[in-house]
């Protein structure tokens, strides 16, 4: 009995904490004249993908994809070659100023975005990459790197400094072990990196708005930001957008919840 | 090996760091003491006439009031959120439990401009579910706009932020909860302790050192937060929402002013170095013991 109501009351709860989603989507799948309906109704027979294909050919949504998918990964890929090698560094050398570098890396991590914007533009601007893929990689790269250069440092210091030995014994160089040896073993590490990078990269919404401006840079949350304000009335397209926005990380979520929650708790407590 | 090796290696991390945190915050102190606007490019030392301006405008106040409302109010109520969803699930009912803790967590995951759209939908006058349910009710009237008015905008852009970060503290406070040694509980229990004294006598001080970082990144996070208000309310109806960072935005790029942008962008950085500083002497405390 106890169990039956702990496990209903979770159900509730779980329902009410998802409602604003549910709602979302339930909008998303619904012809306009039913959005705007009062009262509103949850189902309707007249639910379709239809707003899903709409928001593709009447909104620029298929280009924001596309610069999405381009900014994130590139952004994730340059971080986890940099962010790697500083990681490399931090884990396996002693040298002076060690500690001050990593707290600095750290203390990077709190610094507001407000109060770096306004320069980073005018820098953009003035050597011609504000609204540029490349510029906003490279800013969605630098602010990626202090939370990948902790994350690496970690899953570095986790493997046994013998095997690296090892493979310096038998005529590696420091380089070709971390390239032969080091990486693949940190592989599962790496890749859980990678993810958090690329999540982070594709959610990132105050650098995308401000850095860009032309259709053919603005990424998917500029998108979504911006048309709240100004295209009120399709409120099921922009619902199917929100949507299949949230589904990579959902999914990515789904299947690395474990390592996700420990790297979390790791991270924060660090 | 050369001793230079390890420097060689971080210059690359190095380089990206002084590109998006010393040049912009030197750059930032250099603008805010002088008189640039992008429309005019005006330029020359005009000294702290910025910070003036900047201190002497109503809307900074309003604006530093309701961030510090967003920030320590917010946060407080999403650890107290967070921590009964952390208690539920530390039950452990059986199977449901993972499943529920994954669907809490969600909110979390979600981007949080979704998160703004999400929230702004269903809190919409006309067409949204929770006034058509209030409404029902007999609660409130049909129509009425709980983010255009200026009572309850900040309110419920709270709401939306409690109802992102809370799932972060749930996850927190469970890895507290299941490192606290049972036999504390055990001897609790022999001694005739409630299930009430065992709370709050074992529970909650076991909580204390979780609970404090979780309070102040909370703080510096939502301090920072500039999503949630932009999406849900630009900060409107009439400032009632407006909070620091969609403040400097709203100087810069939609005023021009990038003076007092800058000068505004400053004073953020020390009031962020500061709650910083209590972090860093929190987790090093933490080291320590």
């Amino acid at each position: 009995m106890k169990k039956f109501l702990l496990s209903s009351l979770m159900v509730l709860l779980a329902l009410i904490v998802l409602l604003p989603f549910l709602w979302t989507f339930s909008t998303s799948l619904k012809p306009l004249n039913e959005v705007n309906k009062y009262p509103p109704e949850w189902v309707s027979v007249n639910m379709s993908l239809k707003p899903y294909s709409d928001m593709f050919f009447y909104l620029p949504f298929s280009t924001y994809t596309l610069n999405s998918l381009i900014v994130a990964s590139s952004s994730t890929m340059l971080t986890l070659v940099i962010g790697s090698l500083a990681a490399f560094s931090f884990s396996r050398f002693q040298f002076a100023g060690k500690k001050i570098f990593l707290m600095a890396f750290l203390l990077s991590q709190m610094l507001p975005g407000a109060s770096v914007i306004i320069p980073l533009f005018q820098l953009l601007q003035k050597i011609g990459l504000y609204d540029t893929h490349i510029g906003l990689i490279l800013v969605h790269t630098a602010l990626l790197l202090p939370f990948v250069i902790w994350l690496l440092y970690g899953f570095f210091l986790g493997i046994p400094r013998e095997v690296e030995d090892a493979a310096l014994i038998d005529g590696c160089s420091r380089l070709q072990a971390l390239r032969k040896v080091i990486l693949p073993l940190a592989l599962p590490g790496i890749g859980a990196t990678a993810l958090f990078a690329f999540l982070g990269s594709w959610n990132e919404f105050f650098f995308a708005l401000l850095l860009t401006s032309s259709d053919s840079t603005k990424t998917i949350p500029v998108g979504i930001g911006l048309f709240v304000g100004e295209y009120l009335d399709v409120w099921n397209q922009m619902a199917a957008a929100a949507v299949l926005f949230s589904l990579p990380p959902l999914i990515l979520f789904m299947f690395t919840r474990k390592t996700f929650v420990k790297g979390l708790v790791a991270g924060a407590c660090k | 090996m050369r001793k230079s090796t390890p420097y060689l290696l971080l210059v690359p991390a190095l380089l990206f760091t002084v590109f998006v945190v010393v040049y912009p915050l030197v750059q930032n102190l250099i603008n805010s003491v002088c008189d640039v606007s992008m429309i005019r490019g005006g330029k020359g030392w005009i000294g702290l006439r910025n910070y003036e301006l900047v201190f002497k405008d109503t809307v900074f106040w309003l604006a530093f009031r309701n961030t510090a409302v967003y920030a320590v109010v917010g946060t407080v109520v999403a650890l107290v959120v967070g921590l009964g969803f952390a208690l539920l699930l530390n039950l452990k009912v059986g199977r449901i439990n993972s499943i529920a803790a994954f669907l809490f967590t969600i909110p979390w995951v979600i981007s949080p401009v979704v998160a703004g759209f999400a929230w702004k939908w269903i809190l919409n006058d006309r067409f949204g579910i929770v006034n058509h349910w209030l409404a029902s009710a007999g609660l409130v009237q049909i129509g009425t706009s709980w983010l255009g008015d200026p009572q309850t905008a900040l309110v419920c852009v709270m709401l939306a932020r409690i109802w992102q970060f809370y799932p972060f503290a749930m996850v927190m406070f469970l890895a507290g909860l299941q490192a606290i040694p049972q036999e504390q509980y055990e001897a609790a229990a022999v001694d005739g302790a409630t299930m009430i004294r065992r709370f709050f006598y074992i529970t909650i001080p076991n909580l204390k050192s979780v609970s404090s970082v979780l309070l102040v990144l909370g703080v510096i996070w939502s301090f920072n937060d500039f999503n949630m208000v932009f999406v849900m309310t630009r900060g409107g109806p009439m400032n009632a929402s407006m909070v620091l960072p969609v403040l400097v935005r709203e100087l810069t790029f939609v005023h021009f002013d990038l003076g007092r942008g800058s000068a505004l962008s400053i004073i953020i950085f020390v009031m962020l170095v500061s709650l910083s500083y209590l972090y860093l002497r929190m987790v090093s405390e933490k080291d320590a013991a």
